[in-house]
C-alpha cells in the first residue's frame, strides 16, 4: 500500500485541566480518495476530532499527517481543506456564485477561471441555474448542495463534512447520501465525514471508525464492523443485536481463511450451540452476538431442527418487517419476522428459534456482564 | 392487535369553514389589540404628537422682539434662517459635527461591540453591562468630566506639560475638537448596544468556513465579518448621529459658545432671546434633517441586506 | 399558544398604561389659589437661581417668614430674567405667580406687555423710601437693588485690579479670559463700553466696537464659561473675565481672594433689578405685604451684606466695608448708559452680530 493520504497519530484533545479528554490519543489511517465516516454516539468527540483536522483547533497532543507532511500547527488558511458545516455556514451577504468563488478568489485564482470552475463545481451539484440566488432564497437541501460546490471547487486536499445532512428531513437525506458518495467517487476527494447515524456510514463510507468517548473502538469497512464487531459497543451501536454470555468451549473446526473457528459454547438456561468467533477463544466466557434477522421465528415446532421454544412478549409492526421479543426462561431475544408469512403472531403465542452457527460470532474481547439490546 | 387498526379519523370542520373561523378569530384578536393599544396611543397623542403640532404651529407665527409673538401666519421665520448664510453654516456644521461623531464613535466602539458579541465568556453579562454602565450618570455630568480633562489646566494638559511635550496647552475644549470627543464618549454605550443587536448574522461558522476556503484573518475580517456587521454599524450611525445633532448640553458646554449647531442656537432664541416662533422653526428644520437621514439609512439597509 | 397571546396582550396593556401614566405627569394644572389676606396664604415668587437664590432667601425671605407666619414663600427659581418673562408670558391668561424679581430691561417689556400691576405707597408704604430715580415713571414695579458690570481677575495674575478695560486686548492673557457672549447682559454691556471707548455712539451703529472686539475673540478661551464666569477664574481656567461685581464680591469672599472684581475707568453698566407685583395674581394682598417688606431698610442692608446689591432705598443704612463693595449710585461711578428701551431692539441685533462677526473659530 502507499503512504496514506491522511494520518493521525495520538491525538488528543482536552478542553480544560480538570474534564476527561474530549479525544484520547486516536490513531487513524485514511487512504487516498476514501471516505471515512466517524460513527458514535452525541458527545464522543466527532466533532472535536474533525475540527483539529481542519485546523480549527488545535490539539493537546498528538499530530495530523496530511500527504506524509505535518500539519499540526498549519494555520486552517494554509491547509487547503474543504469544509462542510452542518448549518452549511453560506455567507449570507454572498449570492451563491460568489459563495462557491470565493476559496477560488482566496487562491488568486483568475476571474475567467473562476468562472469556468465555479459553473462546473455548480453543475456538479445540478444547481447551474441558481447562480445568481441569494443563500436565503434556497431551500436546504439546495444550500448543502452549495456548501458541497463551495468545498469541493477548489479541490481540497481532504474535504471534512460535519453531519452535513442532519438539518434535512428524511427524504431528502437520502437523496443527498447517494448525491453526495457518487460526488465524492467522481472526484475520488479523499473525505471525512462525522456521523451519529449508523446507517448513513453504512452506506457511505469506505471505512467507518466507531467512536465512544473519545477513543476508536473500532476501525473497518462497514461489514467488519457490521458482521465482525469488536467490542459490545460496536455491537450494540451498530444495528441491532442480541447479546448472550456464552461460556466457550471446543474449537470444532476451521471457518474460514480469514483465521475464524467454529465453537461449541454453552449459554445458561438456553443450552448449546454452534458458534464463530476468532482463534483461541476456547475455555473463556465471551459474549455471542446474534443480529435479530437472523434469527429464524417459527410459530410451528418442527420447521427447524432443535429449535428453542418461547413465548412471545412483544410484537411491533413497521410495514416492511414484524419485530417480535421472544421470552426464553430468563432471557428476552429479538427477532425479526416477514409480514407475508401468513397468520400473525400474538403476544402471548408460543414461538420457536433457531440460527446458523455462522450467525452466533463471539466478541473477541473478555465478556461483560450482559446487556440486552434495546 | 390494535398496531394494525388504522385510527379512527376525528370529526374536523371543512376547510372552507376552517378558514372562516380563523378570520374570525383574527379579527377579534386585531380588535383586542387594538383597544389594549388605546391608552399608549393616547399617551403618545398628549405627549408627542400635541407638542409636535404645536410647534408646527408656532413656527409660522411671528416672533417680534422682547417674547411677544404675533399669531399669524407667516413663511417669514423659514425664509430667514433658510435665505441667511448664517443658518445655512449652522445647519451644515451640526450635520457635519453629526457624521464625524457618527463615524469615530462607530469606530472606536466597534471593536468592543465585537469583542461583546462574540465572547462566549460567562462573564459577558457583566462585561455587557460595564460597557453600557457609563448610561447611569448622566449626560451633564459626563460633559463636566470632559471639562476637566480637555481643560486647559486639565488631565491632558497638564500630562502633557508635565512631561515637557507642549510648552503652550493644546486647546481641547471650547471648541469643535472638545464637542467631538466628548460626544463621541457619551453616545459610544448606544453604539455598542445598536451593533451587538445589529450583529444578528454574524456567526462563528461562517468565520471559520472562510478561513478553511484559504482566506486569511485580515481577509476573514473585511470579506465576512465586516460585511456581516455593516448593518449593525449603520444603525449605530444613524443612532449616534441623530442623538449628537439633537443634543444641546455637551456642545453647549463643552463648545464654550464658541459651536453653533441647531440645538444651541434653538436654545438661544428660546431661553435668550424668547423668539420662540424662530426657534420653532429651526426645530421643523431639523426635524426634516432627521427625516431625510432616515430615508437614506432605509435605503442602505435594502440595499445591504439588513 | 393561548397563553402566549394572552402574555403579549398583558404586555401591551401594561405599556400602554405606562406611557398613559408618564404623559399624564406633564400636564398637572395648578389650583385656584384661594386669594387669602395681606398676613396670610402664601406668596409664589420667581427669581434668579443659585447663590443668589440662597441669599435671597436667607436675607429676605427667612425673615419675612419669621415675621408673617402665616405667609408661605413658594420661591420658583430661573436662571436668567429672559426664563422668568418666557414663564409669565405662559401664565398670562392664569397667573400663578404673585411677584417676580428680574432685570429691569425684561421687566420693562413685561410692563409693556401688561403682565405686571402697578405699585403705589397705599398698599406698598415702603416705596415712600425709593428715590425717584428708582421708580417706574409709570409706576410699575421699582427697583429693588442694583449691582453693575465688573471686570473679574485673578488676584496672583494681577496683585492690582487692572484699571482698564484694555486688559482684554493684552496678548499677555491670551487664551485666559472668558466673555459671556450676548444674549448675556455681560456681552451686551462690554459691547456699548467697547463702542463708548471707541469713541463712537453705539445707538447709532457699532461697526468700531465690533472690529475691536474681533481683535479680543482670539483670545477668548470661552464665550460661555461654566460651571460661571466666577469659578473659572478661581480654579485657574481663566485670568480675566467679566462679571458682576455683586456676586464677584460674594465669590472672591468665597474664595479666600483668590478672585478680584473691580469697575475700570472706561465705565460700567448697571445691572439693576426691579420687583414686580404680577397682574392679576392670585394672592396680590400678601404679595403686597412681601414687596413692602423687600423694600424696607431691613431687608434691603440685610440682602446688601449678603450679596452685595446695592440698596435702592434712601434709608437703608450700610457698614462702611459693604457699602466700600456694593456699586455706588451716588453718581460717582463712571456709567455707561445702557437705556432699556434700547437694549430691547438691539439684543437680537447684538447677539446675531457676535454670532457672526465676533465668534469664529
Ligand atoms: N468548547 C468546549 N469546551 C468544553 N468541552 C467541550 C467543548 N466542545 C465540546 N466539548 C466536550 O467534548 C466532548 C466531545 O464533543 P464533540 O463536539 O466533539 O462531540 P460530537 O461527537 O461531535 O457530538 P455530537 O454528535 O453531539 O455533535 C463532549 O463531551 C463535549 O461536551
Ligand atoms: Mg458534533
Amino acid at each position: 500500500m502507499t503512504e496514506p493520504k491522511l494520518s493521525i497519530v495520538d491525538l488528543t484533545k482536552r478542553y480544560a485541566a480538570d474534564l476527561d479528554p474530549a479525544v484520547d490519543r486516536l490513531n487513524m489511517e485514511v487512504e487516498e480518495g476514501h471516505l471515512v465516516a466517524l460513527l458514535g454516539p452525541s458527545g464522543c468527540g466527532k466533532t472535536t476530532t474533525l475540527r483539529m483536522v481542519a485546523g480549527l483547533m488545535d490539539p493537546t497532543a498528538g499530530s495530523i499527517v496530511v500527504d506524509g507532511k505535518e500539519i499540526t500547527h498549519t494555520p486552517v488558511n494554509k491547509r487547503g481543506m474543504g469544509m462542510v458545516f452542518q448549518s452549511y455556514a453560506l455567507f449570507p451577504h454572498m449570492n451563491v456564485e460568489q459563495n462557491v468563488a470565493f476559496g477560488l478568489e482566496m487562491r488568486q485564482v483568475t476571474k475567467a477561471e473562476q468562472k469556468a470552475r465555479v459553473a462546473a463545481a455548480l453543475d456538479m451539484v445540478q444547481l447551474g441555474h441558481l447562480g445568481k440566488r441569494q443563500t436565503k432564497e434556497l431551500s436546504g437541501g439546495q444550500q448543502q448542495r452549495i456548501a458541497l460546490a463551495r468545498a469541493l471547487v477548489v479541490e481540497p486536499t481532504l474535504l471534512l463534512l460535519d453531519e452535513p445532512l442532519s438539518n434535512l428531513d428524511a427524504k431528502l437525506r437520502e437523496t443527498m447520501r447517494t448525491e453526495i458518495r457518487a460526488i465524492q467517487q467522481r472526484t475520488r476527494a479523499t473525505t471525512l465525514f462525522v456521523t451519529h447515524d449508523q446507517d448513513e456510514a453504512l452506506d457511505m463510507a469506505d471505512r467507518i471508525a466507531v467512536m465512544n468517548g473519545g477513543l476508536i473502538e473500532q476501525f473497518g469497512s462497514p461489514t467488519e464492523v457490521y458482521e465482525r464487531p469488536r467490542t459490545h459497543f460496536v455491537a450494540n451501536f451498530i444495528g441491532q443485536a442480541n447479546f448472550l454470555a456464552a461460556r466457550v468451549g471446543a474449537e470444532t473446526g476451521r471457518a474460514n481463511l480469514a483465521g475464524e473457528s467454529h465453537y461449541k459454547v454453552e449459554v445458561d438456561g438456553l443450552g448449546q450451540f454452534g458458534a464463530i468467533g476468532s482463534t483461541g477463544l476456547s475455555g473463556s466466557s465471551h459474549e455471542l452476538v446474534i443480529r435479530p434477522h437472523r434469527l429464524n421465528v417459527s410459530l410451528h415446532p418442527g420447521a427447524a431442527q432443535a429449535p428453542l421454544a418461547g413465548t412471545i412478549e412483544r410484537v411491533s409492526y413497521t410495514g416492511d418487517a414484524l419485530a417480535v421479543a421472544v421470552r426464553i426462561g430468563d432471557q428476552q431475544l429479538h427477532a425479526q419476522m416477514l409480514t407475508s408469512s401468513g397468520d400473525l403472531p400474538r403476544i402471548g403465542d408460543a414461538a420457536y428459534l433457531s440460527w446458523a452457527a455462522d450467525d452466533a460470532y463471539l466478541l473477541p474481547a473478555a465478556a461483560q456482564p450482559v446487556r440486552l439490546a434495546a | 392487535m390494535t398496531v394494525l387498526e388504522a385510527p379512527a379519523a376525528p370529526e374536523r370542520p371543512s376547510a372552507q369553514d376552517e378558514g372562516q373561523l380563523e378570520r374570525a378569530t383574527e379579527r377579534r384578536n386585531r380588535r383586542t389589540y387594538l383597544a389594549l393599544l388605546l391608552p399608549g396611543l393616547l399617551g403618545l397623542l398628549v405627549s408627542f404628537v400635541f407638542p409636535l403640532a404645536y410647534m408646527v404651529r408656532m413656527s409660522f407665527n411671528q416672533g417680534a422682539p422682547d417674547g411677544v409673538i404675533v399669531e399669524t401666519f407667516t413663511l417669514d421665520t423659514y425664509i430667514q434662517p433658510l435665505t441667511d448664510p448664517y443658518y445655512w453654516r449652522v445647519t451644515l456644521d451640526t450635520f457635519q459635527m453629526g457624521v464625524t461623531v457618527g463615524i469615530l464613535c462607530v469606530i472606536v466602539s466597534y471593536p468592543v461591540a465585537l469583542f461583546l458579541a462574540r465572547s462566549t465568556s460567562k462573564w459577558r453579562g457583566l462585561l455587557v453591562a460595564i460597557a453600557i454602565a457609563p448610561l447611569l450618570t448622566s449626560a451633564v455630568v459626563r460633559t463636566y468630566g470632559w471639562m476637566v480633562i480637555l481643560g486647559t489646566n486639565g488631565l491632558i494638559n497638564s500630562s502633557l506639560g508635565g512631561l515637557g511635550l507642549i510648552d503652550t496647552p493644546l486647546k481641547l475644549t471650547n471648541n469643535m475638537t472638545g464637542v467631538t470627543i466628548g460626544l463621541v464618549e457619551i453616545f459610544m454605550p448606544y453604539a455598542i448596544l445598536a451593533m451587538i443587536s445589529g450583529f444578528g448574522r454574524l456567526s462563528p461558522q461562517l468565520e471559520e468556513a472562510a478561513g478553511s476556503l484559504g482566506a486569511s484573518k485580515f481577509k476573514v475580517f473585511t470579506r465576512v465579518t465586516l460585511p456581516l456587521c455593516l448593518p449593525g454599524l449603520l444603525t449605530a450611525f444613524l443612532l449616534v448621529f441623530v442623538l449628537s445633532i439633537s443634543t444641546f448640553i455637551t456642545p453647549r458646554l463643552l463648545g464654550g459658545g464658541s459651536v453653533q449647531v441647531l440645538a444651541t442656537e434653538i436654545y438661544d432664541q428660546t431661553t435668550g432671546l424668547l423668539n420662540w416662533p424662530f426657534a420653532a422653526a429651526l426645530s421643523v428644520i431639523l426635524l426634516v434633517l432627521f427625516g431625510l437621514i432616515i430615508a437614506v439609512y432605509q435605503r442602505l439597509t435594502k440595499k445591504i441586506g439588513g | 399558544m393561548r397563553a402566549t397571546i394572552k402574555g403579549k396582550m398583558a404586555a401591551v396593556a401594561a405599556l400602554s398604561a405606562a406611557v398613559l401614566v408618564l404623559s399624564g405627569c406633564g400636564g398637572g394644572s395648578e389650583a385656584a389659589g384661594s386669594g387669602g389676606s395681606a398676613t396670610s396664604g402664601e406668596v409664589n415668587l420667581i427669581a434668579y437661581s443659585g447663590v443668589w437664590q440662597d441669599q435671597y432667601t436667607a436675607a429676605v425671605i427667612e425673615p419675612f417668614q419669621a415675621k408673617y407666619p402665616d405667609i408661605k414663600i413658594n420661591y420658583a427659581s430661573k436662571r436668567s430674567s429672559a426664563e422668568m418673562l418666557s414663564a409669565l408670558q405662559g401664565q398670562k391668561n392664569n397667573p400663578a405667580t404673585d411677584v417676580a424679581i428680574m432685570d429691569n430691561s425684561v421687566s420693562t417689556t413685561g410692563n409693556k406687555q401688561g403682565l405686571f400691576e402697578k405699585v403705589d405707597e397705599e398698599s406698598v408704604p415702603n416705596l415712600a423710601n425709593v428715590p425717584e430715580k428708582f421708580r417706574d415713571k409709570e409706576a410699575y414695579g421699582p427697583v429693588a437693588m442694583l449691582d453693575a458690570v465688573g471686570l473679574v481677575y485673578d488676584t496672583a495674575t494681577f496683585p492690582e485690579a487692572p484699571d482698564s478695560w484694555k486688559v482684554l486686548w493684552d496678548p499677555a492673557y491670551a487664551g485666559k479670559i472668558n466673555v459671556n457672549a450676548p444674549p448675556s447682559l455681560l456681552g451686551l454691556s462690554l459691547t456699548a463700553i467697547t463702542s463708548k471707548m471707541e469713541g463712537e455712539d453705539y445707538t447709532q451703529g457699532i461697526d468700531s466696537a465690533v472690529t475691536r472686539l474681533k481683535e479680543m475673540a482670539p483670545g477668548v478661551q470661552t464665550f460661555a464659561p461654566n460651571p460661571d464666569e466666577y469659578q473659572n477664574v478661581i480654579t485657574g481656567q481663566t485670568v480675566l473675565g467679566l462679571g458682576q461685581n455683586a456676586r464677584g464680591q460674594f465669590y472672591s469672599d468665597q474664595s479666600n481672594k483668590k478672585m478680584g472684581v473691580t469697575f475700570p475707568k472706561e465705565g460700567t453698566v448697571y445691572q439693576i433689578n426691579t420687583i414686580n407685583l404680577v397682574k392679576d395674581a392670585p394672592h396680590s394682598e400678601a404679595a403686597k405685604t412681601f414687596v413692602d417688606y423687600a423694600l424696607s431698610a431691613e431687608a434691603q442692608t440685610a440682602f446688601a451684606k449678603a450679596l452685595f446689591y446695592a440698596p435702592s432705598v434712601t434709608n437703608a443704612e450700610l457698614p462702611a466695608d459693604v457699602k466700600d463693595r456694593v456699586v455706588p449710585t451716588d453718581g460717582s461711578l463712571n456709567i455707561v448708559p445702557l437705556d432699556v428701551e434700547f437694549l430691547s431692539s438691539a439684543r437680537d441685533k447684538w447677539t446675531d452680530t457676535w454670532k457672526r462677526q465676533i465668534i469664529t473659530n
